[in-house]
């Protein structure tokens, strides 16, 4: 897990440009920081979308404001770059319009669990088949290091100098509790795993759940880096069940991350099958819950 | 042959068939071939005794408005009724219980409080309710059946039109209701002697009528988006707009459709773009608060290009306001409400016909200009009762509005394209070669963010310019009346053009040269008509139901003259008579 591989784009700006881009990239050079965790996400994404053979028209991207937010512009695909908060509300709009695309919703842990916090839980129970990539980095970048929703108690940052007051919230015990039918964890330096992980969720029908751990190199120098991350990086067992969903919670309590895929319920009826009327309960796991 | 146009209230306490009485008169009315209007006032709780009136004009002619005052009002609940003597006109007629239950005070029941040149018909409608069904509950028909007596009203027309009215309940619901009348009608047939001029029998009506719709403005609003190839509503409940999307939840799937309640406004018009973006025809209904809550995505729709449709039926505000009163006093919020310099489409109908076409309308312009399109009721036009001869197909040419890029276009693709019109063809997600990203920042003509000034200057000028032509699109602007020497000329919007028309039909008769402009379309605002209008009156008067005067405000530098206001926030609808006696003081 070499982190330098991953932002190899900044080191390579004068070369990709030459070439114009690549496979479900655009020309557009990403205006994150040298070093930034969103690199390594966006090549996972490049990759999964490359192994499902998916065609670039056929992709819609919607996301919301932050780091996270400008996504859509580096991603060839049709893109929908939003307000603050709505990426979920956008995305499901477009797959409630056309079935035929594959949709996914983009945005930052402050777009995601703070201002548009209301949605996820909404989402995870109407299970509208769509992929969220929630980035979290822990702080709101894009204006400049202010506290986020999972900034880490006690950290300094621009907007409490004298530590954040604040409980950070756990993205995978809610999207779990919400009723989310794929809920996993990553991590931002290994794109391999990310690529595995992505692919299932895109292929799940239904609603899924990526919560992405990635460090913020600009903004946040002591709590989540590379070197802490990457020292304390701990894999989902692989004895782990993904449809016991019990065992899913116990691993979101702990309070040290684990990463892989936490939960999979494939029998939970999408959204729209639900509406044709297709209801049948004891198909369903989470119902029983 | 004799002509009618009488005003029936019936007055009472949530929960106690008020309303229901009201409905099965106006569709028996309507049934027999009357034109008519009605309207129904209640609290915002569903029961607890607050106070209900069911109104109805009926009339032989047209209708413009839902009448001030009432001819005739059945006294279901004595305290209430006492409180709605005010809009009993001075020599209107009172039907009441005159044995109500011993506990009532004295001085609580009506008979006290009727005004001499009023006339009261008592009816003992709790002890003949108690007679025909052992209960309360059939004083509502008792007091129809009275109302049928009096009146010469055909009993056994009438019964027929309860009996279909409850056809779907229980033998003994049915029973039960039909005795009561029986009860009522007989009693009155009687016992009293009648001493008023009004009567139903002998009236000249139109056999055509008899097969009109009965459809209230939500109603016309579900029907013309089920008509016009809506694909999504996304919707939040809300009054006076629920009912919108309770009949799409029906009926959309029907149709290939989908109905989505959200967890709240914000997602409801999340989902509108998200499909809209997505090539589909997609519209939400709220009202005031949640309208407040869809500005900034509704912002963004128009900055991102994407078609958008809300419907905004007004109530009483600011803030929660007044649920379940009239107002119009969103219209500032429509025509600019969010952030920045953001143009859009806002239609008003004035009439339930025109909620239907309203809708189709907006429907094509969201589509075809890829802008926000507001439509603006209010709680009267979103629950008022009609009986209109069923809306006219819809305009082909309204069922297709997107206009995509062509192969030669699509080889160097610029979704924003600064073209003459400022509509730049927009390619539909799964279009190979028409991959884009739009986005709520400005942007340059491939989509990608921009900020330096020319972009901003330039993308902003053809957002304004590209919904000019919306004008040539929409039905023109109606003027009534002389084309002349007007001395008061009336320009009003929404559900108050109907009152205002009323009003300027009874001035003319009185001599003052008065006349009526009236757009459905109110942004962009076809400009030159109402300058045209403008220059050919000495006067000119804009009644609304808010306070500020909004439409006036909208008006004025337009027109570039003094206007006179008549504003009122009463919750009720504005009243031909209020308008009218407006226009005799500026006419002096």
């Amino acid at each position: 897990m070499e982190v330098l591989k991953y932002s190899y784009l900044d080191e390579k700006i004068d070369e990709v440009k030459e070439q114009g881009f690549l496979n479900y990239r655009t020309s557009e050079l990403p205006t994150w920081c040298p070093g930034c965790g969103y690199f390594g996400i966006t090549h996972a994404m490049v990759q999964a979308c490359d192994a499902l053979g998916l065609k670039n028209e056929e992709i819609c991207v919607a996301s919301g404001i932050g780091c996270a937010g400008r996504y859509p512009i580096f991603m060839k695909a049709y893109g929908f770059h939003t307000v603050h908060g709505r990426s979920i509300p956008i995305a499901s709009g477009i797959k409630l319009a056309r079935q035929d695309l594959t949709v996914f919703a983009v945005g930052g842990d402050g777009d995601i669990l703070g201002i548009g916090g209301g949605h996820l839980p909404h989402i995870a129970r109407k299970n509208i088949d769509i992929t969220l990539f929630l980035f979290d980095n822990s702080i709101y970048g894009l204006t400049k290091g202010q506290t986020s929703p999972t900034t880490p108690l006690s950290q300094v940052t621009n907007s409490h100098s004298q530590g954040n007051p604040d409980t950070p919230l756990r993205p995978v015990f809610l999207a779990l509790a919400h009723g989310a039918s794929f809920v996993a964890r990553c991590y931002a330096g290994d794109v391999e795993g990310m690529k595995n992980i992505f692919t299932q969720a895109i292929s799940h029908k239904g609603f899924s759940f990526l919560h992405i751990v990635s460090p913020c190199v600009t903004f946040d120098k002591v709590n989540i880096t590379w070197k802490r991350l990457r020292e304390n990086f701990r894999a989902v067992p692989s004895v782990h069940d993904p449809s016991d969903y019990r065992a899913a919670i116990q691993m979101a309590e702990d309070p040290r991350p684990i990463f892989g895929l936490f939960y999979h319920d494939p029998s939970r009826q999408s959204y729209q099958e639900n509406l044709r009327g297709k209801r049948s309960p004891e198909n369903s796991k989470s119902s029983e819950r | 042959m004799t002509n009618v146009d009488i005003v029936i209230e019936i007055c009472g306490s949530a929960g106690e068939g008020t309303i229901s009485a009201g409905e099965i008169l106006s569709r028996f009315m309507s049934s027999q071939g009357f034109e008519i209007m009605s309207f129904d006032s209640y609290p915002s709780e569903i029961r607890g005794f607050g106070k209900c009136v069911a109104h109805s004009r009926i009339s032989n002619r047209k209708i413009l408005s839902p009448g001030k005052y009432a001819d005739i009002l059945i006294a279901l609940k004595d305290a209430h009724s006492i409180s709605q003597l005010p809009s009993l006109r001075e020599t209107g007629i009172v039907i009441y219980d005159n044995k109500p239950p011993n506990y009532l005070e004295e001085d609580k029941s009506i008979a006290g409080w009727i005004e001499p040149g009023m006339i009261s018909y008592g009816v003992p409608l709790l002890e003949l309710a108690q007679k025909a069904a052992g209960n309360s509950r059939g004083r509502n028909m008792v007091a129809i059946g009275a109302l049928a007596a009096l009146f010469q009203i055909d009993d056994e027309a009438m019964k027929a039109s309860i009996r279909s009215r409850y056809a779907k309940k229980k033998q003994i619901v049915i029973d039960s209701n039909l005795n009561s009348f029986q009860e009522g009608f007989e009693w009155s047939k009687k016992n009293i002697t009648k001493i008023d001029p009004y009567t139903f029998r002998n009236v000249r009506l139109k056999k055509s009528n008899k097969s009109r719709a009965i459809i209230n403005g939500n109603q016309a609003v579900a029907q013309a988006a089920l008509d016009s190839g809506l694909h999504l509503y996304a919707g939040y409940p809300i009054t006076p707009a629920t009912k919108i999307m309770e009949i799409l939840s029906k009926e959309l799937p029907k149709k290939g459709g989908i109905m989505i309640q959200t967890e709240d406004e914000i997602a409801a018009i999340g989902n509108v773009v998200g499909a809209g973006f997505a090539g589909k025809r997609a519209m939400t209904a709220t009202s005031g608060p949640g309208f407040s809550l869809m500005t900034e995505l509704a912002n963004l729709a128009v900055m991102a290009e994407v078609p958008a449709v809300i419907i905004n039926s007004q109530r009483g505000g600011p803030s929660t306001g007044v649920p379940t009163k009239t107002e119009q006093s969103d219209l500032n919020i429509a025509l600019s409400g969010g952030s920045g310099d953001s143009p859009r489409i806002v239609i008003a109908p004035t009439t339930v016909e025109e909620c239907y076409l309203g809708v189709s309308l907006a429907l094509y312009l969201a589509e075809k200009y890829q802008t926000l399109v507001v439509v603006l009721l209010d709680f009267f036009l979103s629950n008022s009762i009609r009986n209109i001869p069923m809306p006219e197909p819809i305009n082909k040419k309204w069922l297709k509005g997107n206009i995509a890029p062509t192969k030669t276009e699509l080889k160097d693709y610029k979704r924003f394209k600064n073209t003459e019109s400022g509509i730049s063809p927009r390619a539909i997600p799964g279009t190979p070669g028409g991959m884009f990203v739009t986005t709520g920042l400005e942007h340059s003509e491939q989509g990608k963010p921009q900020y330096d000034r020319e972009t901003h200057h330039q993308m902003t000028r053809k957002r304004f310019r590209k919904i000019q032509n919306a004008i040539n699109e929409a039905p023109k602007p109606q003027w009534r009346g002389p084309k002349k020497d007007i001395s008061v000329g009336v320009i009003a919007w929404g559900s108050t053009a109907g009152s205002a028309q009323e009003a300027v039909i009874k001035a003319q008769k009185e001599g003052i040269k008065a006349a009526l402009m009236s757009s459905m379309l109110i942004s962009p605002l076809p400009a030159d008509s109402f300058r045209k209008f403008s220059k050919a009156c000495q006067k000119i008067l804009v009644p609304e139901l808010n306070y500020s005067g909004q439409f006036a405000n909208y008006l004025a530098p337009y027109l570039n003259r003094p206007i006179e206001r008549l504003n009122m926030v009463t919750g009720l609808p504005m009243s031909a008579e209020d308008i009218l006696d407006k226009i005799r003081e500026m006419a002096n």
